[in-house]
């Protein structure tokens, strides 16, 4: 069976210490001042002392339904087989339709390239059959990276195992990231 | 891709005088830094006789070929974690976590990930220098390495002569190359030795030597049910192995317990979370005990066997009720019966957390004693889900060089220890009161200040006192990577190479060793610190201390009585020795027990056990000035790297939103932070994650020094506003009794204020 890559974030476990962002800058040489991850900060819930507090790691979504894909000119942004969306620099000209039409924002302009970029989950590590650089250096555990087509994958246990979201469904974008949000005391243990 | 850099043609050269701000290179030159490609620098080739790790060399050699890896230590922060550096052409690429480390696990956490910037920062010293105008006027010659170390040795003769070596103070923080140091300043004869403990964990430290003989116990986390972290904040102030142990624990649901008056994101993992009065967590650990005692719910034959003084502390434990500590600590009695019940039922995989930096207020002491004796009375010593020995204590007994004794020194220390703080290791020191006598001249005037790897101005309460002290000293010292606040002050400044550029003796991690290498050639005019404090040693005359010709002697000596082969040692970063034998349980204390009664806290007229001490409150209109640390920073030494600025830019001023809704004051405003030592202008954030008798200020920002383009002027130094007090058991500096006032800035303020 072909493969799926996905991402699931286990929102409870993320510390917001935001290693993923600087190993992502580092792996893939991202410009001074961009990001192609993020962790956000839902946000304090609550009043003193009754609080509660999500962090949500994210980043491209490599949508199945992928919006920058269709609106994408020059088909310089494509989908993979195994689910990856990615942009082919040398057919981008650098209009920017697919950072407009992205809903996660997950896009920016390479100042130096100037061509639209964004995660490509690592897939030159993928090729060498090592995690995205985000995962691999996650200090709580919060970024899990798998085939989602595989039964056997800790993504798809994990999908089985607790309830899950995905960010924006309304946009009909299908995306690879998925989101639980359950805690250690109600969907049991977190790994 | 980040290139290696050479020097540019806008340096000063040899003999140039300069100003400070304008010899650090333009940052905009790294900027879109991209078009330098690595090859193109890689082609000036390497200078020879660079001392490198074998594979480093290796890496140059390929020159355009692939990626290598090459094993080192992360120096980020102290936790020491293993590190795989990604080398391409003798540019270093990336760093990630070794597998291998049980310190890293094989992750790194944001700042050990951000080393590639501590490396490749254009504002990094680059060259010997001696100050060319007056102290802090900024003016600076360029000179080489030896008429900057002779001037340093020079000098430091020159106070010794005239005024006894015990007038040159000698100061650095926790580090790999300290054995070194330390054999640098007792053989030059001084006894003042400055560390930063007693601004961080000397309560904690000694508190438990005190207690069970051993500093600083870990956490068998695998089998724990039940952890109670005293402002221990795993998930901001990371030590990255521990850190992730913590999270594993928390996501299979163990149960964790803070208290903080913050909402910490520590805390927002917790099961409970006890916004507790700032300095009354003794109250609340008083009357833990009091109901672990007094309803027989301690390990009884534990306590039997391996304790000492159990009738004092029950006695003494009387009065501790927990309607006597919900008085104190704003925690009702109920919960504290309950949580005294529920973690004792879980004994004895139930553990009250060390800590780590518990200078927070004078009686902090008394609360880690009582910590130490809830985990005694819980009988985890040792036990499943207990505590663990560990820390740097343990682990395989290396080689050394041998090297002759040291002189006698005979002049009472500067800082206190043992003639006024008779309980402070010699090793610990009371940093703080060395500033002090500098100002007083008591009990005698230093004179001279050697600052190793340290940023005092920085770190020490009342920063308008260190900088008069420092401004005031004869002869000042520096060896840094960085153009620091401290350095900045100098006369003289000797350039250190990065941890990614030199070696450092071998640190044991569980029954491995490891080692620090270079991963690529130093850059610039730098060395390695083993190298300047040898050749520094050789020209005072000290040079049979330094009995090595290059750094990589030290750790041939260390390895000698394993039979390791250095080379593969090199090639792997690391050698695994077999497993000890496990030990009988035994205390390193005056009667080889746990001494819930300390023996050596009544040989010096102290209470035995912990006895409440009331921590001083604000007044009215005044708040707690807390203090902390964030996952991007440590200290006051990553506040320049671009990667970690980018993620935590600044340091806002946390307040209550129902305080600030009071005082008029908007998140975001700007405010005037006021205490009886200085004040600061910060911005606010106005939050529900903090006390309402609570200000916070993240640590290491505020930077004075204006040749670190990016911290410079970035945020607010607590150190401008905290006050100077000490607990005369532990040196510990409190450093939350300072008390602050927070008022929006008027511009009546902009007319005439500015920033301490």
């Amino acid at each position: 069976m072909t493969k799926h890559y996905g991402f699931v974030m286990l929102v409870y476990r993320c510390i917001d210490c935001k290693a993923c962002q600087v190993a992502c800058w580092a792996e893939n040489e991202v410009p001074l001042g961009k990001s192609r991850n993020w962790i956000t900060k839902d946000g304090y819930k609550g009043t003193f002392p009754n609080l509660n507090v999500d962090y949500l790691p994210g980043n491209c979504m490599h949508c199945a339904n992928a919006p920058c894909v269709s609106v994408c000119p020059t088909g310089a942004s494509y989908k993979r087989e195994d689910g990856l969306v990615l942009v082919n620099n040398k057919k981008c000209i650098g209009c920017k339709y697919c950072m407009v039409a992205c809903p996660y924002n997950a896009r920016f302009f390479h100042p130096e390239e100037k061509v639209a970029d964004k995660c490509t989950m690592c897939s030159h590590r993928l090729a060498k059959g090592l995690e995205p650089a985000c995962v691999a250096t996650c200090i709580g555990g919060a970024r899990v990276f798998g085939d989602l087509n595989d039964s056997k994958s800790k993504v798809s246990q994990l999908l089985r195992k607790h309830k899950h979201k995905v960010l924006l469904p309304q946009q009909g974008t299908k995306p690879s990231i998925y989101y639980i949000l359950d805690k250690p005391t109600e969907g049991g243990i977190l790994a | 891709m980040t290139q290696k850099r050479n020097e540019l043609p806008s340096a000063p050269k040899q003999g140039e005088t300069f100003q400070w701000e304008h010899y650090f290179t333009r940052r905009q030159f790294l900027k879109g830094s991209a078009a330098v490609t690595a090859t193109a620098l890689a082609a000036g080739g390497l200078k020879t006789g660079m001392k490198m790790g074998k594979s480093a060399y290796a890496a140059d050699e390929l020159n355009g070929g692939d990626t290598i890896d090459i094993s080192t230590i992360c120096e980020n922060c102290v936790w020491r974690c293993g590190a795989i550096a990604k080398v391409k052409d003798g540019v270093l690429v990336k760093l990630e976590g070794n597998p291998e480390h049980p310190n890293s696990r094989g992750k790194l956490c944001p700042r050990g990930n951000a080393g590639v910037k501590v490396l490749y920062d254009p504002d990094r010293l680059q060259f010997p220098m001696i100050r060319a105008g007056e102290r802090g006027s900024g003016l600076w010659r360029r000179v080489s390495w030896d008429e900057a170390l002779q001037f340093t040795a020079d000098n430091m003769k020159r106070i010794k002569d005239n005024y006894g070596p015990e007038a040159m103070i000698m100061s650095s923080t926790h580090n790999l190359t300290q054995p070194y140091f330390e054999n640098l300043l007792k053989a030059f004869g001084t006894p003042n030795y400055g560390t930063q403990r007693s601004l961080c964990f000397n309560a904690m430290t000694i508190a438990f030597t005190y207690t069970y003989g051993l500093a600083q116990p870990g956490v068998d986390y695998d089998n724990c049910k039940y952890v109670i972290y005293t402002g221990r904040n795993l998930a901001e102030a990371i030590s990255n192995s521990e850190t992730q142990q913590m999270m594993d624990f928390a996501a299979k649901g163990g149960k964790i317990l803070v208290l903080d008056p913050r909402y910490t994101i520590t805390a927002s993992k917790a099961i409970e979370w006890l916004p507790i009065k700032p300095g009354t967590d003794l109250a609340f650990f008083l009357a833990l005990n009091h109901v672990v005692v007094t309803e027989g719910l301690y390990d009884k034959e534990f306590v039997d066997k391996y304790c000492v003084g159990f009738d004092k502390l029950e006695e003494s434990l009387k009065t501790y009720s927990p309607e006597w500590a919900a008085q104190r600590c704003e925690i009702d009695a109920d919960i504290i019966r309950k949580i005294a019940r529920e973690f004792a039922s879980q004994r004895p995989a139930a553990v009250a957390h060390p800590n780590w930096r518990t200078s927070n207020f004078t009686n902090s002491f008394q609360t880690q004693r009582s910590i130490a004796i809830l985990n005694a009375l819980m009988g985890n010593w040792g036990a499943s889900g207990g505590l663990v020995a560990g820390g740097e204590e343990g682990g395989a007994a290396l080689g050394s060089l041998s090297q002759p004794p040291y002189p006698k020194t005979t002049a009472p220390r500067l800082d206190g220890v043992p003639w006024k703080y008779p309980l402070v290791p010699l090793k610990y020191g009371v940093i703080q009161e060395i500033r002090d006598s500098l100002l007083t001249g008591k009990p005698y005037q230093g004179k001279g200040w050697l600052v190793y790897r340290q940023n005092p101005l920085m770190s020490i309460p009342e920063r308008r006192k260190t900088m008069t002290a420092l401004k005031n000293l004869d002869f000042l010292a520096v060896i840094d990577i960085l153009p620091n606040d401290t350095a900045y002050y100098a006369d003289v400044i000797l350039p250190e190479s990065t941890y990614l550029e030199r070696w450092d003796p071998i640190a044991p991690a569980g029954n491995k060793l490891f080692l620090r290498q270079p991963v690529v050639e130093p850059l610039y005019e730098t060395k390695g610190g083993l190298m300047i404090l040898k050749e520094l040693g050789d020209r005072l005359g000290l040079g049979d201390y330094f009995p090595y010709k290059e750094e990589q002697d030290i750790i041939k000596a260390q390895i000698e009585p394993f039979q390791i082969d250095f080379d593969e040692l090199v090639d792997k970063g690391y050698v695994e020795l077999e497993s000890e034998e496990h030990h009988e349980i035994e205390f390193q204390t005056k009667s080889g027990k746990i001494e819930l009664n300390s023996s050596l806290l009544e040989s010096v007229g102290e209470p035995g056990v912990p006895e409440w001490q009331e921590p001083p409150a604000p007044p009215q209109g005044k708040f707690y000035l807390l203090t902390g640390k964030v996952a991007q920073h440590s200290q006051f030494t990553t506040q320049n790297n671009e990667w970690l600025m980018e993620l935590m830019p600044d340091n806002p001023v946390w307040i209550n939103t129902q305080v600030a809704k009071k005082l008029g004051i908007k998140n975001g405003q700007k405010v005037i932070i006021e205490s009886s030592v200085g004040q600061v202008i910060d911005e606010a954030l106005v939050t529900e994650a903090i006390r309402p008798d609570c200000v916070f200020i993240a640590a290491g920002f505020g930077h004075l020094s204006k040749a670190m383009k990016v911290g410079y002027n970035i945020g607010v130094s607590n150190s401008a506003l905290h006050e100077t007090h000490t607990d005369s058991l532990s040196g510990c500096q409190a450093l939350t009794e300072t008390f602050v006032t927070v008022r929006p800035l008027s511009g009546e303020d902009l007319a005439g204020g500015g920033t301490a």
